[in-house]
């Protein structure tokens, strides 16, 4: 697949996937660096498929064929890596993918308004925003949101459409325990039924507003005087926006978070008609709902999220390849990565193994995320821990509940006795650089 | 629940199994003064409607509902209500129905009161209806009672069922007024929230509580729903009435405050009826659409031709028109009867007259060429030839003479003659006069008093009680009649007009019962002058660029109340507010001048003499420029005038300069232009006006001001005295300023003595800061008036050596 010679242009085309690629700050430390390598929240694997993947398979079997694919310039050479690469280029034949970067550092991470006006000028059409970490159910086709985009455009004034979907979890009470922060909070909001409109998104500049009450204008009861309100649902950041979305963006420069500011505010524009005569567009928010019920849909943006995606789709264990297992080790409800080493004696329960771990001899994991390349020594015991990429485990070590970083580790010169003195270093000028 | 069951173990069993006696509480007081003055000689409940009793459409939705007991409270005209309870139908032998009538007390002002009062009366023995006497339904209340009972054995806490009905948000019987938004529980149907929406001014948020989301994740908000005021409550309802003694509306009350207490821990649930009918008449406009409802069927099986509840029988012509069976009505050949009408038995409508969407009651007299039209006659009512009634209710007997004309909105109450040629203003309120004798020498008051009377004993808010009290209520209003409005009403007429409503500033009036609330519930009111819809305004998050949002936003609100068209005197709110912030101001300033008067005659430090200034100014809310004056006043004021001037003076100036200037700058902001400002203009109103150059020069020298501040101080146009009057304050004005004039000279001549100093002094060092320093501080004193010699010479001395000075340097 040459993706290099663009295609001759269509000369309409509807819609362009925008797919919004960031760093990933909730799911550290597994997006922290592994040396120099970054470790995009886009590749991390879920059931041994990059993230990406879904959102991207998603949008072929739409039929759209264009996709913008925006990540951090860091980024870029590990995605374009993917994105070139046998394996992927094969299930993604039909689509172009245009990949942009922006610059941002991990810790100053740019708002998703500013990506967006950034790369305004890039889309000329009509548009669907997808964050790379949502893994939509299989019920839910795309193809399902655009129609309804499309019969609200055509009949009344939508612009937007948006889809939220409810998450039912039962481990609720266990995550808590694990100190990695609790999962997504599903955001309060308001919507009519009938005509599937989106009427009020809470955000947290109402929070601070009124902490103890909802604050719902009588204009938008008068007008939709069946409204529900759900705290259940959770929103899947997949808008389906008209082009004229990115001109308001551009009006509205003080907007930062498309979630927590511009939607909210788009959102109370619909029954404002002084506003609505100023920005002279009538405005509507189309919603779509998906029920736990009918299949499970997920955002991966937090740890729990990710280890609940991965055993989703795991029913009981999958092993990547070229892994290798020695004998006398159990493993259990837990996803392997590729060219992972597994000792003598090893039993890993409900874990997540990103590629190239080395697991030594008689080392006991439970609940964990182990990232890339990361090591345990012999006998090792973690239970319930996060690693970022490349993080040895020391022999004999025992670790609950926590996130293990690099530069923890390195702090703390103590508890890397007797590892490879080299990497230590090499860690140590990383934290300088920084 | 049964206190009769003695033995626990059957208990829930009997519960089940005996069919207990379903009682009902009808409410047959409005407790408002919605209908007046229809309603100064009988109460609402006893109001028509469709030509029969409002108290025997309530009975009638009862038994319809299964109710065999019924309890009717009264208040007002109790005795009427009794008559008119024995001599309905429901007492006959045989009517399978059991009316109490109970009398409250005179002091019974809300329905939380009557809920007391039936507490205390002890009649409740089990789950009940509770209901208000004006109550038109077809509602099959027998299964919400069920669904009511059996939820009670699931929830001990589950004390009422409130019934409402869905429709559409601006459904003619839905009060526009007086609304609310429930939010309830779709799977359950429990009510979570209840908030009372009033139309006027426009509600602008729902407050929905965060915390119902913890237990109910999914909530449905409904603004749609039309409250029909059937409560199916437990027991334990009067009591909790009991308990909260301070609940007086069943909704915005008990409702409100059971749902947000913590304590309680009690629930209420709505019964969200799809199909049936139930509306109270709460209001003129409510009767209106009532009206209409019933007209068109949608009580069915409650319709004229059908169950009317007054006995009568109707025959149902295609149209909704209802013509009274019995063959007494005359209807001349060339008369035209609208749609939607009925017609009692005997009334006649004569030739070429047309009768429109009305209801004629029984005896009623429509003369040759009248036009009637959405309006209501009550029993007896005569309409002389070529009238036009629109829009209006008329109660019985009433005779409108020829050629009269009565506007949309008007209530004109039993027996009341109008005409001939009269002329109705809309929404006029006509009473009769008690005395048919001629009191025109009562009319000697002005048309002012007669709107400042009226509505003192508005929260008892009642129907016409004692008849002393509705006697002295008439005479109020027979009191002040306005001759000419009077003389508007014919030739012939025994009428009294009754006030427009108009608010008593000093009265706390709830929105609820607010006249421009109030408006959206009278008949043939569209009130289009008042802006309901809110435009959308602009939260304080967009602030920046959004401004001009915001500016709508208060233009609304300003051009909102002043833009009734009926012409209400009221005081536009301009007005109001112009008065209220005089009076706070005044309020102000003598607490200013109190506490100033505090810390001068205690010798306060000026610090602390400034917290309190402060406060105060936070307290009022008014502009810091009054702060300044009343400090500079206060200061002023107390220097006291030394009859010879010269030394004295300056040193009794400097002093108090010295001890309190520092307070001006000391009281949330510096501003020494205005300083000058205002003692410029406190000097030239007042005998201190010799005072002013020496004060000004004294601030000067505590660096209170300086002398780019008297230089923008003397260029304001104001500081001449421009635009003030009267002339005399404008020669003040202008004496101050020429001082000031005066020493400005002086600071330009010093100016060029210091630069001089610098370029030639050059050697002479060691006098000269010695010298100079002092010279720039204490030079500038302005002459202006003969009495300051001493100053005078000091400063022409100055002025000397920088004349000397000047010339050294040329």
């Amino acid at each position: 697949m040459n993706f290099d010679v663009t295609p001759v242009e269509v000369v309409t085309r509807e819609f362009v996937a925008v797919i919004l690629a960031g760093f990933g700050n909730e799911l550290l430390p597994l997006t922290g660096e592994h040396g120099d390598e970054p470790c995009p929240k886009a590749l991390l694997p879920i059931s041994n498929k990059p993230m990406l993947d879904y959102p991207l398979s998603w949008v072929e079997q739409s039929g759209i064929k264009d996709v913008l694919l925006i990540c951090p310039s860091s980024h870029r050479s590990a995605i374009s890596h993917y994105i070139h690469s046998q394996s992927s280029s094969a299930s993604f034949s039909s689509v172009h993918i245009d990949l942009q970067t922006f610059d941002e550092s991990q810790e100053l991470s740019a708002g998703t308004c500013s990506v967006l006006r950034h790369f305004a000028n890039r889309i000329k059409e009509d548009f669907i925003l997808i964050p790379c970490d949502f893994i939509p159910p299989p019920s839910l086709p795309l193809s399902k949101l655009l129609n309804k985009f499309r019969t609200d455009t055509m009949s009344d004034g939508s612009i937007v459409t948006s889809c939220w979907y409810e998450h039912k979890s039962d481990k609720q009470a266990t995550q808590d325990e694990w100190g990695w922060g609790s999962p997504a909070k599903p955001t309060p909001i308001v919507w009519d039924h009938l005509s599937g409109t989106l009427l009020y998104v809470d955000s947290p500049y109402e929070t601070d507003k009124n902490r103890h009450e909802l604050e719902l204008r009588m204009t938008l009861l008068s007008r939709y005087p069946q409204a529900k309100l759900s705290s259940m649902l959770l929103d899947s950041h997949v808008y389906v926006c008209k082009r004229a979305v990115l001109d308001l963006l551009a009006r509205k420069t003080r907007f930062d978070s498309l979630r927590d500011d511009f939607f909210p505010w788009l959102c109370k524009l619909q029954y404002q008609s002084t506003k609505q005569e100023k920005y002279a567009t009538s405005i509507r928010i189309g919603i779509i709902i998906h029920r736990a019920d009918d299949g499970f849909a997920i955002r991966v943006n937090n740890l729990p999220a990710y280890l609940e995606a991965n055993r989703h789709f795991v029913a009981d264990t999958s092993i990547g390849d070229f892994t290798r297992v020695e004998e006398k080790s159990t493993i259990k409800n837990s996803t392997i990565g590729k060219h992972c080493v597994i000792g003598k004696m090893v039993k890993i329960v409900g874990c997540v193994l990103l590629d190239h771990c080395v697991i030594s001899d008689g080392a006991k994991l439970d609940g964990c995320i182990l990232g890339n390349s990361t090591t345990v020594g012999t006998k090792a015991e973690l239970v319930k821990c996060v690693t970022q990429a490349g993080y040895e485990v020391k022999d004999n070590e025992s670790v609950r509940h926590e996130k293990l970083d690099i530069s923890d580790w390195a702090a703390q010169p103590e508890d890397s006795e007797g590892d490879d003195e080299d990497s230590i270093g090499e860690e140590e000028s990383d934290e300088d650089e920084d | 629940m049964s206190p009769n069951t003695t033995s626990s173990t059957g208990k829930d069993k009997l519960i089940a199994d005996e069919e207990e006696v379903l009682q009902a509480v009808v409410l047959a007081d409005s407790f408002n003064k919605r209908f007046k003055p229809l309603t100064t000689h009988k109460p609402r409940c006893l109001l028509p409607i469709c030509n029969a009793p409002l108290l025997d459409w309530t009975f009638e939705s009862l038994a319809l509902a299964g109710v065999q007991e019924i309890f009717v409270i009264c208040r007002s005209h109790a005795e009427l209500v009794k008559t008119a309870i024995k001599n309905s139908k429901w007492s006959k032998p045989g009517a399978g129905l059991k009316i109490v009538p109970i009398v409250t007390a005179k002091e019974t002002f809300t329905p939380g009161d009557a809920m007391r009062d039936i507490y205390t009366h002890g009649i409740i023995t089990s789950d009940f209806v509770l209901v208000t006497g004006d109550l038109v339904s077809n509602i099959h209340i027998g299964d919400v009672v069920r669904e009511h009972k059996e939820r009670r054995k699931m929830d001990k806490d589950a004390i009422m069922t409130m019934v409402v009905k869905q429709s559409g948000v601006n459904h003619r019987t839905r009060s526009k007024g007086d609304s609310a938004v429930f939010v309830i529980d779709p799977e359950t149907s429990k009510c979570l929230h209840y908030e009372a929406v009033t139309g006027y001014p426009p509600k602008k948020y729902a407050s929905i509580p965060r915390e119902i989301l913890n237990e109910h994740p999914e909530v449905e908000i409904r603004n749609d729903l039309i409250d029909c005021s059937i409560d199916i409550c437990s027991v334990e309802v009067p009591s909790l009435f009991q308990d909260n003694f301070d609940y007086g509306d069943v909704r915005r009350d008990f409702v409100h405050g059971v749902l947000t207490s913590d304590l309680l821990m009690k629930s209420i649930y709505c019964y969200v009826a799809k199909e049936g009918y139930a509306a109270r008449v709460r209001d003129t406009r409510s009767y209106d659409s009532i009206s209409k409802d019933i007209l068109s069927r949608w009580t069915f099986p409650l319709v004229p031709d059908d169950n009317h509840p007054g006995g009568h029988s109707y025959e149902h012509l295609r149209g909704n028109k209802y013509i009274a069976k019995d063959n007494s009505v005359i209807l001349s050949r060339t008369c035209k009867i609208g749609n939607n009408t009925l017609i009692g038995s005997k009334s006649q409508i004569a030739d070429n007259a047309q009768v429109t969407a009305s209801v004629l009651g029984q005896r009623c007299i429509v003369g040759a060429g009248s036009i009637v039209r959405n309006s209501y006659l009550f029993d007896g009512a005569v309409i002389g030839p070529n009238c036009v009634v629109e829009h209006s209710i008329i109660g019985s007997g009433v005779h409108i003479k020829e050629r009269t004309h009565v506007e949309r909105g008007c209530l004109i109450a039993d027996g009341v003659v109008v005409g001939p040629q009269a002329k109705l203003a809309p929404f006029s309120r006509l009473s009769k006069r008690r005395q048919d004798s001629d009191e025109e020498d009562e009319e000697f008051e002005d048309a002012e008093e007669h709107f400042e009377e009226e509505e003192d004993g508005d929260d008892e808010g009642e129907d016409g009680d004692d008849e002393d009290e509705v006697d002295s209520e008439l005479e109020d209003v027979e009191a002040n009649q306005d001759p000419k409005a009077l003389a508007k009403l014919g030739s012939d007429t025994n009428a009294i007009i009754w006030p427009l409503p108009v608010v008593d500033e000093d009265e706390a009036i709830d929105d609820l019962e607010h006249p421009d609330n109030q408006r959206l519930m009278r008949i043939g009111d569209n009130a289009s002058d008042l802006v309901l819809s809110d435009p959308g305004s602009v939260t304080s998050s967009e602030s920046e660029s959004d401004s001009d949002d915001d500016d709508d936003d208060e233009h609304f609100y300003d051009s909102n109340p002043a833009s009734s068209t009926t012409s209400l005197p009221l005081s536009t709110p301009s007005n109001l507010v112009a008065q209220a912030d005089s009076a706070v101001i005044s309020e102000f300033q003598q607490e200013v001048k109190q506490s100033l008067d505090r810390a001068f005659a205690e010798g306060h430090s000026v610090d602390n003499a400034a917290v309190e200034l402060k406060t105060l100014r936070m307290a009022s809310n008014v502009s810091l420029r009054l702060v300044r004056e009343a400090v500079i006043a206060a200061m002023v004021s107390r220097i006291k005038i030394i009859a010879g001037g010269g030394i004295p003076q300056r040193q009794e100036i400097a002093s108090m300069i010295a001890r309190w200037g520092g307070l001006i700058d000391k009281i949330g902001g510096v501003d020494p232009v205005e300083t000058v400002e205002i003692l410029q203009e406190y000097c030239a109103s007042s005998d201190r006006l010799p005072l002013f150059g020496q004060i000004l020069a004294a601030l000067y020298q505590d660096d209170i001001v300086d002398e780019d501040d008297i230089r923008a101080w003397h260029g304001m146009s104001k500081s001449q005295g421009q635009g003030v009057k009267p002339a005399t304050l404008q020669d003040c004005y202008n004496k101050c300023w020429v001082t000031g004039a005066h020493m400005i000279k002086q600071f330009d001549e010093q100016d060029s003595d210091e630069e001089s100093e610098e370029d030639s002094d050059e050697g002479s060092e060691t006098r000269e800061p010695a010298v100079k320093n002092p010279v720039t501080k204490e030079l500038p004193l302005a002459g202006g008036n003969s009495s300051e010699e001493g100053s005078c010479e000091e400063s022409s001395d100055e002025e000397d050596e920088g004349d000397t000075d000047e010339d050294d340097s040329e």
